[in-house]
């Protein structure tokens, strides 16, 4: 690993550095655009959290080659054109280094071309949190670094594992917008793959609260009967679609993607359960990335919980609202918490005279990379995307746990 | 005064009649040629990703057209009918799924039970090799916007109606008020037993006006001075 390091950080020859922008003798800074606000903030304050417990600890140290690093946020409310303005001034006015820590797809997708634009700056966006294709597939692919699985793995593992127990009347909700199409997309192709179709499909607006109705959703999605239903949304419309189905009797087990924000979404579960004296968090299943924070004896899980406890991050200031309740443990934030390593990482790669023009050669250099998830990371020629894990769960006894044998879900 | 409504309601009536006819006419071919336009414009846009790139790409295209003023939905199907993105809520309609999608350009009126009446515009995609364009423009809109046209051509009509009545009363008492006037000093100098209805500085004012009121006026003095000595002898 040292040689590698060696010769990445050696590749351009000392006499080639310049003054990178985002770099400065003391400081590295990355810009990190996400909702922090409204109907999924959840998501963008807890990879927040993850990443800055990690980068906290990496700070106290001294930092990489000398220099801290710190992350410029803007909050985009996972709105596409608020994330487009929002990476344009990352870009442009900040000059960070490079884009980390991105939330959804239809942000995403819509950011990828400004990568394009700005070729010749060499940003890259790392570690975004969307499972989407866009940016692991031409022309996007060479210009994002991704860790976890994708979507289509994701939703591929689902509908295996359910037609596996009999469970072949698959219908989808998802959210209509590019992250939807992409779970659907998923679904399509799994159930194409065996010769089968989807039974049914309703969809909901992006925005969609808890508070709001899915009954016109539970209504198409009961019609059809199906055995089991995939939810490729997040986490307050995904609630509100399982207490409504249950509300309305329909019992079959619901599935969700990883990214849905799973505790947030029990969260609202547990509080409607307790209001209606209805348990809304019967026969979940929510596919996730990275293992569960649980699992105590998986060696990042340890380090995860005790950086979290130790510097229990806030939100970034005035970027919240004061309503909201950080979580002790997530999914969301334990996936933060290894994009930062993931970060860490390739900035010792990059040596101490980084520049964005390496990001990549520094990214290709990893092989079987121990991040302490018990899976090694790779990063293999032409394919972008350093984890294929997915970890099934659900939940009992309100918690998530990782679901070890599909017989329990026969149908 | 009948007749000033009548001739109101006739007017109102007839200008809202040519006002709906104008309006929905030029704002079906306006949003017709948008839609076909916006259709032909993703169809277009649309090729290279369905065939190269996946159909998120494609959904993220659409929902950018989707925030157009009349534009309800878009769907894009395959070649063989087959949806790969849309931007329906909270599902695709029965009548849509129900398939026969057209993969040729046409413009066709659909009823949509639970969404509304649409004019919907399809372009092909290649030729109708790769899929088709559909996009449904809001008949509820352009209903909305002649129901606006003509609220504000009554509303109009109506401050020009009352303006006028008002203009009309004032207009007519303005010519009758010293009209009435001379006719009570008439009449006072017809009846000199009875009480004068106006007092000396009101005739006086009556008798120096200039204008044909004051002539009269003068001409009815001058006819009672002459008579009255003839009628005292």
């Amino acid at each position: 690993m040292a040689a590698a390091i060696a010769a990445v950080a050696m590749a351009s020859g000392p006499s080639a550095f310049q003054v990178t922008e985002g770099v400065s003798d003391r400081e590295v800074v990355v810009g990190m655009s996400a909702p922090f606000k409204g109907a999924s903030r959840s998501l963008g304050i807890e990879l927040y959290r993850g990443s800055m417990a990690y980068l906290n600890e990496v700070n106290r140290t001294g930092g990489i080659h000398g220099r801290k690093i710190s992350v410029k946020v803007y909050d985009d409310g996972y709105q596409p054109d608020l994330a487009v303005k929002n990476t344009l001034k990352l870009m442009l006015e900040d000059k960070v280094f490079l884009l980390f820590d991105y939330v959804g797809t239809p942000t995403v997708t819509r950011v990828l071309p400004l990568l394009k634009k700005y070729d010749n700056l060499h940003f890259r966006l790392f570690t975004a949190f969307t499972g989407a294709q866009p940016h692991r597939e031409p022309p996007y692919d060479r210009l994002a670094v991704n860790l976890r699985a994708s979507y289509l793995q994701e939703t591929e593992g689902l509908v295996t594992n359910f037609l596996g127990v009999g469970r072949s009347r698959i219908a989808v909700l998802y959210q209509a917008d590019a992250y939807g199409r992409s779970g659907w997309v998923g679904v399509r192709a799994a159930l194409a793959a065996r010769n089968q179709k989807m039974v049914g499909e309703a969809t909901y607006a992006r925005g969609t609260k808890f508070t709001d109705s899915l009954d016109r959703q539970v209504a198409i999605l009961q019609e059809v009967n199906p055995d089991a239903i995939v939810l490729i949304g997040a986490y307050e419309a995904c609630a509100a679609f399982i207490r409504d189905a249950r509300k309305a009797g329909l019992n079959v087990p619901i599935a969700n993607v990883s990214f849905v924000g799973s505790e947030s979404m029990l969260q609202l579960l547990r509080a409607a359960s307790a209001a209606d004296g209805k348990d809304y968090s019967a026969n979940l299943v929510n596919s996730q990335v990275v293992p569960s924070y649980e699992s105590a004896w998986i060696p990042v899980v340890k380090e995860y919980s005790a950086l979290m406890d130790k510097y229990r991050a806030a939100p970034p200031p005035g970027l919240w609202d004061a309503d909201y309740q950080p979580l002790v443990r997530s999914f969301v934030s334990l996936e933060g918490f290894i994009n930062a390593k993931l970060l860490v990482e390739v900035l010792k790669r990059l040596g101490a005279q980084p520049s964005r023009s390496r990001v990549a050669a520094a990214v290709a250099s990893i092989q079987n990379l121990e991040l302490g998830m018990g899976r090694p990371v790779s990063f293999i020629a032409d394919r972008n995307q350093g984890s294929d894990a997915i970890y099934y769960t659900t939940v009992e006894d309100g918690r998530f746990v990782e679901i070890r044998d599909w017989k329990g879900w026969r149908k | 005064m009948f007749g000033i409504f009548l001739l109101f309601g006739v007017i109102a009536s007839s200008t809202s009649a040519l006002c709906v006819y104008t309006v929905d006419r030029q704002l079906s071919a306006e949003y017709v040629a948008n839609s076909r336009a916006i259709a032909q414009s993703i169809a277009n846009s649309s090729m290279d990703i369905i065939l190269n790139r996946d159909p998120s790409t494609l959904q993220s295209l659409i929902d950018q057209f989707k925030e157009i003023q009349g534009i309800k939905y878009i769907y894009i199907v395959d070649e063989r009918g087959d949806m790969l993105a849309h931007t329906f809520v909270p599902g695709v309609p029965k009548e849509i799924m129900a398939g026969g999608q057209q993969l040729t350009g046409r413009t066709v009126e659909r009823r949509l039970p639970g969404f509304g009446d649409f004019v919907e515009v399809s372009s092909p995609i290649l030729d109708g090799v790769v899929g088709a364009v559909h996009v449904g423009m809001d008949k509820g809109l352009i209903a909305l916007k002649i129901q606006t046209a003509i609220g504000q051509q009554v509303y109009l009509i109506s401050t020009i109606f009352i303006i006028s009545v008002v203009a009309a009363f004032v207009l007519v008492n303005l010519a009758a008020y010293p009209l009435g006037r001379l006719c009570g000093y008439a009449m006072q100098l017809a009846a000199p037993d009875v009480p004068p209805a106006m007092t000396p500085d009101e005739v006086q004012a009556l008798l120096e006006r200039n204008d044909e009121v004051g002539q009269l006026a003068r001409l009815v003095r001058h006819f009672a001075m002459r008579s009255a000595p003839v009628e005292g002898t």
